[in-house]
C-alpha cells in the first residue's frame, strides 16, 4: 500500500452522451490524509471528476484506485467515500438529527437506532449542530446546513470526503470562517479530502495541494504557491492572482525583446530561467503586477489613467497596446491621477510564454 | 371616478348572477330531495319545503340497493386509487431518477398515449374483459385503470422538481432505491401524492361509461350507474331522484369542500384532468 | 453508476404491462376492426364497407353534427365566459379562493346526478327555467321534449359544466403574471382596458390554446351528459345524438363493433386534426 497515491487516477475520459468531452486524459494522485483542492473555471469538468470519484458517473476511459484498489465497478455506497455537495442535499423532511443518522440506519450494515444516534451524537459534536438536532434543515441558515451536510458526509466515517464547492452558497465573511473550519476539522479526523471549487483563493488558502484543471485537462498540479511563481503556462499565470497578471505582446530578436514601447536586452534576463533554446518570433511576456514598479530608471513611461484602493496597496491602471495593465504599489507612494510614470518590471519575476500557450522563461 | 365605480358594481353582479348559476343546481338538488311529490311539480316552483321529507332518503334506500352501490364505489374507486398510485409512483421514479436505454422511447409513446381519448379504447377494453370472462366482477370494474399514464405524468413533474443531488446523496448514504422511495421520495412528495390521490379517487368515483359496459346486475353496479338506472325507474318521482343524486354528489362535496386547497393547487399545477 | 441501470424496467414493469394491455393493444385492435363485419365472436375482414356503411347513414352526420355544432358553439361561449369571470374575481374581488371554491364545484361532482338536477331545472310544465322566463314574459321552450330544444339544453349544461376547470385554470395563470407589469403599466397611465388587452391578454394565449384543446378533445367526446340530461337517451327521437352515443349505439345495441370501431377511427381522426388546426391558429396569434 502506497500512503501518497491513496486515491490514484489513471488516464481518465469522460464524453457525455450527447458528444462533449469532458474530461480528456487527466492522472492524478493524492497522497493519505491531504486536503486537495480541485480547482478551474466553471465547466472545466471539475465536478464531473468528483463524481467519477464517488461513482455517480461512469468514466469512459481510465481507471480510479483507492488504496491500490480499483473502484470502477464498485457501487457509490460501497466505495467508503462522504460527499458534501454544493446544495447540501440535505433532506428537507427530516430533522438535523435523522438526517445525520440516514446513513447508519438505511442498507446492508445499518445499525441499531441507540448506536446510530451515538455515533450520529458524536459527529454532531464535532460540527457544533447538537442544539440543531430537531430542527428542519428548512429553518437553518446557510452555514448551519453546511455543518449538518458535514455531519452526515463524515458519520459513516468514510476514508475518503469529495466536497463539491460547498462553500459558494454562503456569504463573503462566513465563506471564510468556515473554510479554516472545515481545514481543521478534516485534519482532525485525518480524512483525506477532495475539494472542488472554482475560487483560487479559497483553493490557496485551504488546500495542502491544488490541481487546476481547464478544458478537460490538468493544467498544473503543484503546491499552491508554486501556480504563482511557477505557473506551467499562460493559463495558469493568468488564472491564479489578483490582480490579474499583465501580458505584453513582445517581438524577440537575436539579443532583444521587443514590444511597441519598451526594448530588453536579452542579456540582462536569468539565463538559467530559459527552459529552451528560443526561436525568433512573437511571444507573450506576462509580469504580475507587483514585479512592474514605478522606478526613476525604468523602462518605459506611461500615463496613470486611473487608480484603485485596494486595502492598504493602490493599483495603478495604464494602457498599453490599447489595453489595461496594472502596477501594484503601496499607499503611500506619491503618485496620483494622470501622472506620467516611468515603470520597471523585475527581470527575474517575468515570464515569457508562446504564442500557444507554453512557458519558456 | 363614477365610471370607474359603475364598472366594478357591473362586474359584481356578473360574479352574483354566475355563482348563483353555478350553486343553484346543488342547493336546488338537495331541497328538491326533501320536497313532497306535490312540491315538486307545483307551479309556481316550491323552492323550500315546508315540510322536510326525511322519508324520500328511506324509500329510495328501500327501491334500489344504494348502501351496495356505495360500497361498490367506495371499493373500486379506492383500489384503482391505491394501485395506480402505486404503479405510478415506481414508474415516475425509474424515469426520473434512473438511466437506461429506452427511456427516451417509453416517454415518447406514454405522451403520445396520453393524447388518445379514453373513449376510443373503452369499446375494445369492454371487448377483452369480456374475453377474460370479467365481466360484473370487481377485477372487470378496475383492471383497466390501474396505472395512469396521466398521474404517472404528474408524478414525474412532481420528482422532477426535487435536486437530484438529493438521490445522489441517498445513494453514497447507502439507501437502495427501495430506500429512496419509501424514505425519502414519498415523504418528500406527500403533498402531490396526496393530491393525485384525491383526483383519482374523485374521478373513479364519478366514473360511469366503463361501468355501464361491464356490469349488468344489480349488485356489480357503482353509484352513479345505480343513480341513472333509479332515475329512470323512478320515472316522475322527481323528488326521489333529487334524493338519489344528492346521496351521489354530497359525500364528494365535503370531501371536495374539506380538501380544496389541495385539490384545485393540484389540478392547477399540472393542468390535471381527472 | 451505471449508464443503463437494467433495474428501471422493473420498475416500469407494472405501467407497461397495462398500458400495453389497456392502451395499447385497444387502439391497435379498434384499428383492425373496423375492416371487421359481424357480431363479437363471429368477426370477419370486410374492407372498407363499415366505412362506407357510416359514411351512407344519416345518422352517423347526424351525430357529426350535433357534436361538431356543440364543440364550435360551447367552448367558445364557455371559455369567454370563464375568462370574464376568472378576470373579475382576478381583478376586482377580495375573496378570491372562496370564488374559486364556489366555480370549480362542478368539476367534481358527477354528471349524472347534476344532469337530473338540469333535468328538473329544465322541466317544460313545472322547472324552475321556465318558471322564470315566463315571469319575465319571454318564450319558454319545452327544452327537455322537443327534438328542435334538444341540442341547445345539451350546449347550455356544457358550458354550465366547462366553466369550472376553466376559471381555476386561468386563475393559475392571472397569478403567474408578473405583478410588476401592471405597476410598470400604472406608472405609464395605462388604463384598466389596457391592461387588459396589453398585458393580460397576451399572457393569457398559451394558457387559452391549451383550454382549447382541452375543451375542444372534451367537447368531442360529449357522452354522458346527454345521457343524464335526456334520461338514457340520446334526446327525443335521438335529436341530441353525439358521436360516442352514436359508437355506443353500434357496438352495444345494434351489436355491429365494426361499425362502432370506424366511427371511432373517424372521431380520433377529427380530434388530432382540430388538435392540429388549433395548435397551428394559436402559433399565428402568439406571433402577432
Amino acid at each position: 500500500m502506497d500512503n501518497n497515491k491513496f486515491v490514484e487516477v489513471k488516464n481518465l475520459r469522460k464524453v457525455y452522451d450527447n458528444g462533449h468531452e469532458a474530461i480528456k486524459n487527466v492522472s492524478f494522485s493524492v497522497k493519505k490524509g491531504d486536503l486537495v483542492c480541485l480547482l478551474g473555471p466553471s465547466g472545466c469538468g471539475k465536478t464531473t471528476i468528483l463524481n467519477m470519484l464517488a461513482g455517480l458517473l461512469n468514466p469512459t476511459e481510465g481507471d480510479i484506485l483507492f488504496n491500490g484498489k480499483s473502484v470502477i465497478k464498485v457501487a457509490p455506497k460501497d466505495r467508503h467515500i462522504g460527499y458534501v455537495f454544493q446544495n447540501y442535499a440535505l433532506y428537507p423532511h427530516m430533522t438535523v438529527l435523522q438526517n445525520v443518522m440516514f446513513p447508519l440506519i438505511v442498507g446492508a450494515n445499518k445499525k441499531s437506532k441507540a448506536e446510530a444516534k451515538e455515533i450520529a451524537t458524536k459527529y454532531m459534536e464535532l460540527t457544533q449542530i447538537t442544539e440543531l438536532a430537531d430542527q428542519k434543515p428548512g429553518n437553518l441558515s446557510g452555514g448551519q446546513q453546511q455543518r449538518v451536510a458535514i455531519a452526515r458526509a463524515l458519520v459513516q466515517e468514510p476514508q475518503i470526503l469529495l466536497m463539491d464547492e460547498p462553500l459558494s452558497n454562503l456569504d463573503a465573511r462566513l465563506r471564510l470562517k468556515i473554510r479554516e473550519e472545515i481545514r481543521s476539522l478534516v485534519k482532525t479526523v485525518g480524512i483525506t479530502t477532495l475539494f472542488v471549487t472554482h475560487d483560487q483563493e479559497e483553493a490557496l488558502s485551504i488546500g495542502d495541494k491544488i490541481i487546476l484543471f481547464n478544458d478537460g485537462i490538468i493544467q498544473q498540479d503543484d503546491l499552491g504557491q508554486n501556480f504563482y511563481l511557477e505557473p506551467n503556462n499562460y493559463f495558469v499565470a493568468n488564472f491564479v492572482g489578483n490582480p490579474v497578471i499583465d501580458n505584453f505582446k513582445v517581438t524577440k530578436t537575436a539579443n532583444e525583446i521587443k514590444s511597441s514601447q519598451f526594448t530588453i536586452n536579452l542579456a540582462d534576463m536569468e539565463q538559467s530561467r530559459f527552459k529552451r533554446e528560443l526561436p525568433d518570433g512573437e511571444y507573450v511576456l506576462s509580469v504580475r503586477p507587483e514585479n512592474i514598479v514605478p522606478d526613476p530608471d525604468g523602462l518605459f513611461e506611461t500615463k496613470v489613467d486611473d487608480i484603485e484602493l485596494i486595502g492598504r496597496e493602490r493599483i495603478l491602471k495604464f494602457t498599453f497596446d490599447n489595453q489595461q495593465v496594472r502596477s501594484l504599489i503601496n499607499l503611500e507612494a506619491p503618485i496620483k491621477h494622470g501622472d506620467v510614470v516611468k515603470l520597471k518590471m523585475r527581470l527575474n519575476r517575468v515570464f515569457l510564454f508562446t504564442p500557444e500557450g507554453e512557458r519558456v522563461y | 371616478m363614477k365610471r370607474i365605480r359603475l364598472g366594478v358594481l357591473f362586474s359584481y353582479i356578473i360574479l352574483f348572477i354566475f355563482a348563483v348559476i353555478t350553486v343553484f343546481p346543488f342547493i336546488y338538488m338537495i331541497l328538491g330531495g326533501l320536497m313532497s311529490f306535490q312540491e315538486t311539480t307545483s307551479i309556481p316552483p316550491t323552492l323550500i319545503p315546508h315540510h322536510f321529507e326525511w322519508s324520500n332518503y328511506a324509500t329510495v334506500f328501500a327501491r334500489a340497493p344504494f348502501g351496495r352501490y356505495f360500497f361498490n364505489t367506495v371499493l373500486t374507486a379506492s383500489v384503482t386509487t391505491i394501485v395506480s398510485l402505486f404503479n405510478s409512483l415506481l414508474g415516475a421514479f425509474a424515469m426520473v431518477n434512473l438511466r437506461f436505454k429506452g427511456k427516451g422511447l417509453i416517454q415518447l409513446v406514454l405522451l403520445s398515449l396520453l393524447m388518445v381519448p379514453g373513449e376510443a379504447i373503452i369499446f375494445t377494453n369492454y371487448n377483452t374483459i369480456a374475453h377474460m370472462g370479467l365481466l360484473n366482477t370487481y377485477v372487470g370494474l378496475v383492471l383497466p385503470f390501474l396505472t395512469s399514464i396521466f398521474y404517472m405524468y404528474y408524478l414525474q413533474s412532481y420528482f422532477g422538481s426535487i435536486s437530484d443531488t438529493i438521490y445522489k446523496a441517498a445513494m453514497i448514504d447507502g439507501a437502495s432505491d427501495w430506500d429512496y422511495i419509501w424514505k425519502i421520495l414519498v415523504p418528500m412528495s406527500k403533498g402531490g401524492l396526496f393530491t393525485v390521490g384525491l383526483l383519482s379517487f374523485i374521478s373513479g368515483w364519478n366514473s360511469f361509461l366503463w361501468p355501464l359496459l361491464v356490469t349488468n346486475e344489480d349488485t356489480m353496479r357503482l353509484l352513479n350507474n345505480g343513480l341513472s338506472a333509479f332515475a329512470s325507474d323512478a320515472g316522475s318521482e322527481t323528488q326521489l331522484q333529487l334524493a338519489a343524486a344528492t346521496l351521489t354528489v354530497l359525500p364528494i362535496l365535503i370531501l371536495y369542500l374539506i380538501f380544496r386547497k389541495q385539490i384545485i393547487k393540484g389540478v392547477v399545477r399540472n393542468d390535471l384532468k381527472g | 453508476m451505471k449508464t443503463n441501470q437494467k433495474k428501471a424496467w422493473l420498475f416500469l414493469a407494472p405501467t407497461i404491462i397495462f398500458v400495453t394491455l389497456f392502451s395499447i393493444y385497444p387502439i391497435l385492435r379498434a384499428f383492425g376492426m373496423s375492416f371487421q363485419g359481424g357480431s363479437l365472436i363471429d368477426l370477419h375482414w370486410n374492407g372498407f364497407s363499415n366505412y362506407q356503411y357510416i359514411f351512407n347513414d344519416p345518422e352517423f352526420w347526424l351525430a357529426i353534427k350535433n357534436t361538431v355544432l356543440y364543440a364550435v358553439i360551447s367552448v367558445p361561449v364557455g371559455l369567454a365566459i370563464s375568462i370574464m369571470l376568472a378576470w373579475i374575481i382576478f381583478d376586482k374581488v377580495k375573496h378570491k379562493s372562496f370564488f374559486e371554491t364556489t366555480f370549480f364545484m362542478p368539476y367534481v361532482t358527477s354528471t349524472i346526478a347534476i344532469g337530473i338536477v338540469f333535468r328538473y331545472i329544465f322541466n317544460g310544465d313545472y322547472g324552475m327555467l321556465n318558471f322564470l322566463l315566463r315571469s319575465l314574459h319571454l318564450p319558454a321552450p319545452d327544452w327537455i321534449d322537443d327534438p328542435a330544444m334538444s341540442l341547445t339544453t345539451i350546449i347550455i349544461f356544457g358550458i354550465w359544466s366547462s366553466l369550472a376547470f376553466n376559471i381555476v385554470i386561468l386563475m393559475g395563470a392571472l397569478r403567474n403574471i408578473d405583478p410588476n407589469f401592471y405597476t410598470i403599466a400604472d406608472m405609464y397611465g395605462a388604463s384598466g382596458r389596457d391592461k387588459f388587452w396589453r398585458i393580460t391578454m397576451p399572457e393569457l394565449v398559451p394558457t387559452i390554446a391549451f383550454l382549447l384543446t382541452m375543451n375542444v378533445i372534451g367537447a368531442f367526446k360529449i357522452y354522458t351528459s346527454v345521457y343524464a340530461l335526456f334520461n338514457g337517451q340520446a334526446g327525443v327521437g335521438n335529436s341530441g345524438t353525439t358521436a360516442v352515443f352514436y359508437i355506443y349505439n353500434k357496438f352495444q345495441i345494434v351489436g355491429t363493433p365494426g361499425v362502432a370501431m370506424a366511427a371511432t377511427v373517424i372521431l380520433f381522426l377529427i380530434i388530432l386534426f382540430a388538435t392540429f388546426l388549433q395548435r397551428k391558429m394559436m402559433k399565428k396569434v402568439g406571433e402577432n
